[in-house]
């Protein structure tokens, strides 16, 4: 499970015309489906929506739609509830359009995600903060701050288990604080370490130093 | 070139105390080992030469710069392993983590790609570039911090016990690899048979270098102290 | 599809902040809090209420970060963390991520996060700051304090909004939650208190002298 990182459902490597569209049109198309979908909120909408999002995954990602509706799984639970729950009050096709319009827009989101490698997904979030820098904001500590943010997630994943793991043998699984405690108190510790490796780098530093 | 002159550190966070006495020195040499127990102060030495840590008193000088005042150009040419491999990486791939480190250089993006394929093929690990640092092996890992860091092309590589979480056969490729460096390279070590391939070693205890000199009779020296703790206990 | 490079950055460097500037250990704790809510959300939540809005421990994270971070960091903990969501990684419950997010019927509660952190952070630094020490009852208080008047309050105004609510339906399904937040809240307090007693110094308040 210490190989979570790959399965954050990040970049995969693969052909189609997705994998050389340039970011800034995939993030607009993106948006755009996020709009139509808020912005009509109508069933006919949602399934030209949908169609599209479907399509352009199956052709410019070349993904079966087997596995195209495999990656709506995790979220399954949270669409069949609320599908039924608008079924039940306000009638079929409201619960379709409500629930598709979710669909839609995560698959969207994952076409993006699927289709940029991670690098080229930072720059595209330093490009898009750029104008911010007037502000005060720093867009390229903000790209570090995010790729230690994404590193970190496996570590803590990974602690979890470990910690369950150790708390079972201990028989003390039912109390949240045996994995709790040294899951917060190592993130705390474990934050510093980086920190210092980064400095080490030269990474992070204030670009007015010196 | 390095030069430590009256150097201390001490610090304060309730339980004030000397984590190393003042101490000069100047270390030309090409290769150098620091051993000594847990907490004598090994890791403060080597902090003090890329400037993560600042001395008290005195000032330590890298190629004349004084890593107090010029932190960033002493960073640019000292570079840093440490000793766990997952604390270091930031970014899920080897190649792009050497990219990572050379965005601090500013190249055009294309170079970064094609420098990025140079380090890792020197370090032998191009073809291991794509896959999750969690799915390397421990060695490969610290192969890799290796890699990233010697990316920059820093003047001076700095290793913090970098073979102690490995087993015998990658701690033998580490070793071989330190010995292949081009760079000045100081390094802490449990590992007695990396301590003696140096030109020179210094023993430190209890905040202090209490030998410095000829590597075989300083482990013959580290044994004796060790020893010594043993027996008053 | 040109990697931006990027040498704008140096532009910057006229600039002077009088605040003291987040060094690279501000930044990796604020990337590793981010990190944990993103984990604590991942981790399986458990759909709630006739709307399926999942209860995940995520907002665990979320008033962690105030309460051990304090407000500026636990704050910019929690945008970043919902900053990765947004621009489409898997980081929100059920392993969501995109804009899309905003259209659903969660979208209130996200936005509630930032401010719930600030709060808790800051009740949490002042009490530290005036008595000196991390007094549980008190941070258990601000904690509730924050969360009721940030996530709850949005949280109804994005079920009245997106899931098309009337307003009563939409505060019994909120309802719903209170108790699960109860126990998280009081859950943040004593990891807090763990965290405060193996780093005494985290909270840029702490009992310390000179500096």
């Amino acid at each position: 499970m210490r190989g979570y990182g790959t399965t954050l459902g990040l970049f995969e490597p693969g052909r189609g015309f997705l994998y050389r569209t340039p970011l800034p049109v995939k993030a607009a198309g993106s948006l755009a489906v996020v709009v139509a979908v808020v912005g009509w909120r109508s069933p006919a909408v949602v399934v030209v929506v949908l169609a599209f999002t479907g399509v352009t995954l199956a052709v410019g990602a070349h993904r079966s739609p087997a596995r195209i509706l495999r990656m709506l799984l995790p979220a399954l639970p949270v669409l069949a509830v609320l599908a039924l729950s608008q079924g039940l009050m306000t009638g079929g096709t409201r619960a379709f359009a409500v629930a598709g319009g979710i669909a839609a827009c995560l698959l969207a989101a994952r076409a993006l995600t699927l289709t940029t490698p991670l690098p080229v997904l930072l720059d595209g979030v330093v490009r898009l903060v750029a104008p911010l820098e007037r502000l005060g904001a720093d867009p390229e500590r903000f790209a570090l701050t995010l790729s230690v943010m994404l590193r970190s997630i496996p570590y803590l994943a990974g602690s979890v288990l470990d910690l369950r793991a150790a708390a079972r043998a201990r028989g003390l699984e039912r109390n949240p604080r045996v994995v709790g405690v040294p899951l917060v108190v190592g993130a705390v510790a474990y934050a510093p370490r980086t920190g210092e490796a980064l400095a080490a780098r030269g990474l992070g530093e204030h670009p007015e130093e010196e | 070139m390095l030069e430590f002159d009256g150097v201390g550190v001490r610090i304060d966070d309730g339980h004030p105390r000397v984590l190393l006495h003042p101490l000069t020195l100047s270390v030309p040499e090409r290769r150098v080992s620091v051993i000594g127990a847990n907490g004598s102060g090994k890791s403060t030495f080597l902090r003090l030469i890329n400037g993560l840590r600042e001395p008290t008193t005195g000032r330590v000088r890298v190629l004349g710069d004084d890593t107090r005042t010029a932190g960033r150009r002493v960073r640019r040419n000292v570079g840093f392993v440490f000793t766990d491999p997952l604390s270091q990486l930031v970014m899920p791939t080897g190649r792009e983590d050497v990219e990572l480190s050379l965005r601090t250089r500013r190249l055009p993006a294309r170079e970064h790609r094609a420098r990025a394929e140079e380090v890792l093929d020197r370090f032998g690990i191009a073809h291991l570039a794509d896959r999750s640092i969690y799915d390397l092996s421990g060695g490969e890992r610290q192969i890799l911090a290796f890699a990233v860091v010697a990316a920059v092309e820093p003047r001076i590589l700095v290793a913090d016990e970098p073979t102690t979480l490995l087993d015998l056969g990658n701690g033998a490729r580490i070793r071989r690899l330190i010995a292949g460096l081009d760079q000045q390279v100081l390094f802490t070590t449990h590992d007695l048979d990396l301590a003696l391939d140096a030109d020179r070693t210094l023993v430190v205890d209890d905040g202090r270098v209490v030998f410095d000199g000829d590597p075989g009779e300083a482990v013959a020296r580290y044994r004796d102290l060790a020893a010594a703790t043993c027996t008053t206990e | 599809m040109q990697p931006a490079t990027t040498s704008r950055s140096g532009r910057s460097r006229e600039r002077r902040r009088s605040r003291r500037r987040w060094d690279a250990t501000d930044l990796s704790l604020i990337a590793v809090f981010a990190a944990l809510i993103a984990a604590l959300s991942i981790l399986p939540g458990i759909p709630v209420g006739p709307l399926g809005v999942p209860i995940t421990l995520q907002t665990l994270g979320v008033v962690l970060a105030g309460v051990v971070l304090g407000p500026g960091r636990g704050t910019a903990a929690v945008l970043l963390y919902l900053a990765a969501g947004l621009i489409g990684l898997p980081v929100f419950s059920g392993f969501s991520g995109g804009v899309g997010v905003l259209a659903g019927p969660s979208a209130g509660y996200l936005l509630g996060f930032p401010l719930a952190a600030l709060l808790a952070g800051w009740l949490t630094t002042r009490s530290v700051a005036r008595t000196g020490r991390f007094r549980a009852p008190v941070v258990f208080l601000a904690c509730l304090i924050a969360s009721l008047l940030t996530v709850h309050p949005l949280g109804v105004a994005g079920l009245l909004v997106n899931a098309g609510l009337d307003p009563v339906p939409a505060l019994l399904v909120d309802a719903a939650y209170l108790p699960g937040d109860v126990v998280k809240n009081l859950l943040a307090t004593v990891l807090g208190a763990a965290v405060h007693r193996a780093f005494p110094r985290l909270l840029p308040t702490g009992p310390r002298t000179g500096a």
